[in-house]
């Protein structure tokens, strides 16, 4: 089977043979090659009505963010209102601190977690005892299978004024007066991306950390031949073999970043007003907008808004990535 | 591979083409049906009825549903299919029940919900179904109540008949008001607790003696001398003022009552962690960091509260009694739109109020089961019973129908709990915007906005962690930014409206 699926291709890449062949015969290749595939069709096609089903259907939905939506009336029947839905998102005075906060953290997020995961899973790799590979990887995995509001409870365990840890125990230790950690705004932009960081980081490594392990060893064996040392390898062999992974998951990314993770953004500052400064975002936004009013139009407004700067980020990305080395580019 | 792409967009057309259709289809075939069923023979119909249960779903929930229906099969000719749904799912999940057009005819919506529910469109009007099949209902209720819960002058709603009115006070454990000698009688409006306080606090001072009443309550979330007019966002103060909005966050009350919380707060009155805390008012009060809250009063409010906290408590009111909207329509009936049957659905509700052995059944399940009369009108659980391993231990009276309706009350609560409610409700003050609901349709950008900033600074201000010299300014100017003006301008145009009417 893939004997001859690689002559069809051949075939249909030769220009010669495809493109002066006259029309009648082209076509009835066509209709043989088109057979051939029959099997490999029939293999994708769960996947395909899945991704039909579960991710296309509902785009249909995406018009209910430009009409004034009423139950009787049905999607198709309730009254267009153009872009009224979207006005609520750009006319307060917090656009542009959710814009703001949104993308910072977002980014920084991407930035950081990239790199640290990376690091992690190049000092995974080079530890020999397999007990301890696996001991390593499933701790820094835990965090990640921990629902946020567990890890709400946790921060709140550490941070609370009457009986957290670092108000009660830790800062009289240095000497520190204690600090009303969920009235001061000006410490979440430290607090949450290290929360983040903490949370994510086992995901990330073992995305990485399997990458790694798909080099040939054979290009570390040559490298020590030649005297590298293991930062030389690292920065020569490692770093550049498993970029298409870095750049990938970067680029998945980039297509969220307006989205934020709620759980994050809403339940580990215990919903605290005094910080919203810096831990308002779009999402935490609109929930505690539309709560009062439960407006469907508006809400799908939001979410067509996100996912829109979402797919331009991503092309744009794309864009950048083709530009530089037209392999790693997702399209 | 053109020949495929082709292929893929056609499947992906007739796809989409099909699910629209099957949709009109639906819709078309069930009003046809609603139709068909009134003339000619009548066939027993079933009802689906849903409604929020706070805990987990009794395990005899089929059995009392058939001891239901054999009932109101004799009376109505319809039975019912109860669906209780977990509170925590439950407005998603009856919102997926009516966009997907599943069959519901009894649906209980929360004063939370009742008003998006109708600018919606999806409740049936009433005020025809009231009429002809609506009887019991009327009996039952003051008609000055029934009233309050119309929206545009229509029925839309049917509310539950129980507390209509509130006042608010404190509540606090017999023991420490023995133990540190403090004379309740000496405290009858708000700034007095600065007493209760201080004596907890001299006597105790590991303790917070004032604590918020609940996860996500400010401390004045619970202490209210305005009609907040549903949501805060422009109120009525003295539940009158000629019925002239007035923003609350700028009047001088509000300020003087931030200013004593805050004084409160610093001398350690008041939980420390109060604008985050995550612990409900029952654990911070069993586990001794807390002493006191203040809270919402209604008839039997100490025994009830002693009950749900597992030790003695005191309740002392701070205001009087005042009913608006919000306090009729807490948890209220609806028939929505896609019913195929409302008359049933509203024959079966007026079973729900007037019958006593439904009443009975709902309430508190089958008799000899799942309780027993132990004195006259007085129930318990039968022997070898308890609330742990009870088929059916709901509790949840209060949301169907009349909450005496069963005409029993539960074995430690006051026998005459049923005439304590009745003269609270009719003694109560009426504000004088009772009845009138706010829709924010209008306004919604500005509401948006406005909900933000509330959510913002509210909490803070009113639990006195934060300044309020430095940060009440802050806020109103901050609201003012984000339009309050404007729904405080639309509010008060559709009272007046409303005012016109009546």
């Amino acid at each position: 089977m893939a004997e001859t699926i690689r002559k069809d291709l051949e075939y249909e890449n030769d220009p010669n043979l495809v493109h002066n062949a006259p029309t009648k015969v082209r076509v009835k290749k066509k209709i043989r090659t088109f057979k051939r595939y029959i099997p490999f069709f029939i293999m994708l096609a769960p996947g395909l009505l899945y991704l039909l089903i579960n991710n296309y259907l509902p785009m249909f939905g995406l018009v209910i963010a430009f009409k004034d939506f009423n139950f009787v009336k049905g999607i198709l029947g309730s009254e267009w209102v153009g872009f009224k839905n979207f006005e609520f998102l750009f006319k307060t005075q917090d656009a542009f601190i959710i814009t703001r906060n949104t993308l910072l953290y977002n980014g920084f997020f991407i930035v950081l977690n990239t790199v640290s995961a990376v690091g992690v899973a190049i000092l995974l790799n080079e530890i020999r005892k397999v007990f301890f590979v696996r001991l390593y990887q499933s701790i820094i995995l835990i965090p990640f299978l921990i629902s946020m509001v567990v890890v709400s409870y946790l921060v709140y365990a550490g941070l609370s004024v009457e009986s957290g840890i670092l108000n009660n125990t830790i800062l009289p230790l240095l000497g520190l007066e204690p600090i009303s950690w969920y009235m001061e705004p000006k410490y979440w932009p430290f607090i949450l991306p290290i929360i983040n960081l903490w949370k994510s980081i086992g995901f990330f490594t073992i995305i990485f950390f399997s990458a790694i392990l798909g080099i040939d060893k054979e290009y570390y064996e040559a490298a020590t031949l030649d005297g590298a040392s293991k930062w030389q390898q690292i920065k020569k062999i490692t770093i550049p073999l498993i970029s298409p992974v870095i750049i990938m998951m970067t680029l998945l990314s980039i297509g969220r970043i307006f989205y934020s993770d709620f759980g994050l953004f809403y339940q580990v500052p215990l919903n605290s007003g005094m910080l919203y400064d810096t831990t308002n975002v779009i999402d935490t936004y609109v929930y505690r907008g539309l709560l009062q009013l439960g407006d469907i139009g508006m809400a799908s407004a939001a979410g067509f808004y996100q996912s829109i700067v979402g797919f331009i980020l991503v092309l744009i990305a794309n864009l950048i990535v083709r530009k530089r080395s037209k392999d790693n580019a997702l399209f | 591979m053109k020949y495929f792409n082709r292929l893929k967009v056609l499947f992906l057309a007739t796809l989409l083409l099909v699910t629209a259709c099957t949709k009109n289809e639906s819709t078309t075939n069930s009003s046809d049906q609603s139709e068909g069923s009134n003339n000619g023979k009548e066939e027993t119909y079933e009802l689906v009825m849903a409604f929020p249960v706070f805990g987990p779903v009794p395990k005899d929930m089929d059995k009392v549903e058939a001891a239901i229906n054999k009932i109101s099969k004799e009376k109505i000719n319809a039975t019912v299919d109860l669906e209780p749904i977990s509170i925590g799912a439950y407005d998603q999940q009856y919102n997926l029940m009516l966009t997907s057009n599943e069959k519901l005819d009894l649906l209980m919506v929360s004063f939370r919900t009742v008003d998006g529910l109708i600018s919606k469109g999806s409740l049936h009007e009433l005020d025809d179904l009231l009429e002809k099949y609506g009887d019991g209902i009327k009996q039952v209720f003051e008609p000055e109540y029934l009233n309050a819960a119309k929206h545009n002058n229509k029925h839309f709603i049917i509310p539950n008949y129980n507390e209509m009115a509130e006042s608010n006070g404190l509540l606090i454990p017999k023991k420490y008001v023995d133990d540190y000698g403090i004379d309740l009688s000496k405290v009858t409006e708000f700034k007095d607790l600065e007493y209760v306080f201080e004596q907890i606090k001299k006597n105790n001072s590991d303790i917070a003696p004032l604590v918020p009443a609940g996860v996500g309550f400010s401390i004045l979330d619970h202490y209210r001398w305005y009609d907040s007019l549903g949501d805060s966002i422009g109120v009525l103060p003295n539940y009158d003022n000629d019925l002239q909005v007035v923003n609350l966050y700028e009047t001088h009350e509000y300020e003087e009552h931030l200013n004593l919380l805050r004084k409160w707060y610093e001398a350690g009155y008041i939980m420390k962690d109060a604008a985050t805390n995550q612990d409900s008012q029952i654990d911070l009060l069993k586990s001794g960091r807390g002493a006191a809250l203040i809270s919402g009063m209604k008839p039997g409010i100490a025994e009830d509260e002693s009950i749900k906290f597992g030790m003695e408590m005191v309740a002392t009111p701070l205001t009087e009694a005042y009913s608006t909207t919000r306090n009729v329509v807490g948890l209220n009936w609806g028939i929505p739109i896609t019913s195929e049957n409302p008359e049933k659905a509203m024959q079966f509700l007026d079973l729900m109020f007037s019958n006593e052995e439904i009443a009975r059944l709902l309430h508190w399940g089958i008799e000899g089961e799942h309780y027993v009369e132990v004195s006259e009108n007085v129930i318990d659980y039968p022997e070898g019973v308890d609330g742990s391993n009870s088929g059916y231990a709901l509790n949840q009276n209060w949301m169907f129908g009349n909450q005496f309706g069963s005409g029993y009350v539960w074995n430690g609560t006051s026998p005459k709990l049923a005439q304590d409610y009745k003269e609270f409700n009719q003694t109560a003050h009426l504000s004088k915007a009772l009845g009138f609901t706010f829709n924010a349709e209008p306004v919604r950008n500005e509401y948006t906005a406005v909900s933000n900033v509330i959510d913002q600074y509210k909490l803070s201000l009113e639990t006195g962690s934060v300044d309020p010299d430095e940060v009440l300014p802050e806020f109103i100017s901050k609201l003012k930014a984000a339009g309050i003006d404007t729904i405080i301008k639309e509010k008060q145009k559709q009272l007046d409206e409303w005012a016109s009417h009546q």
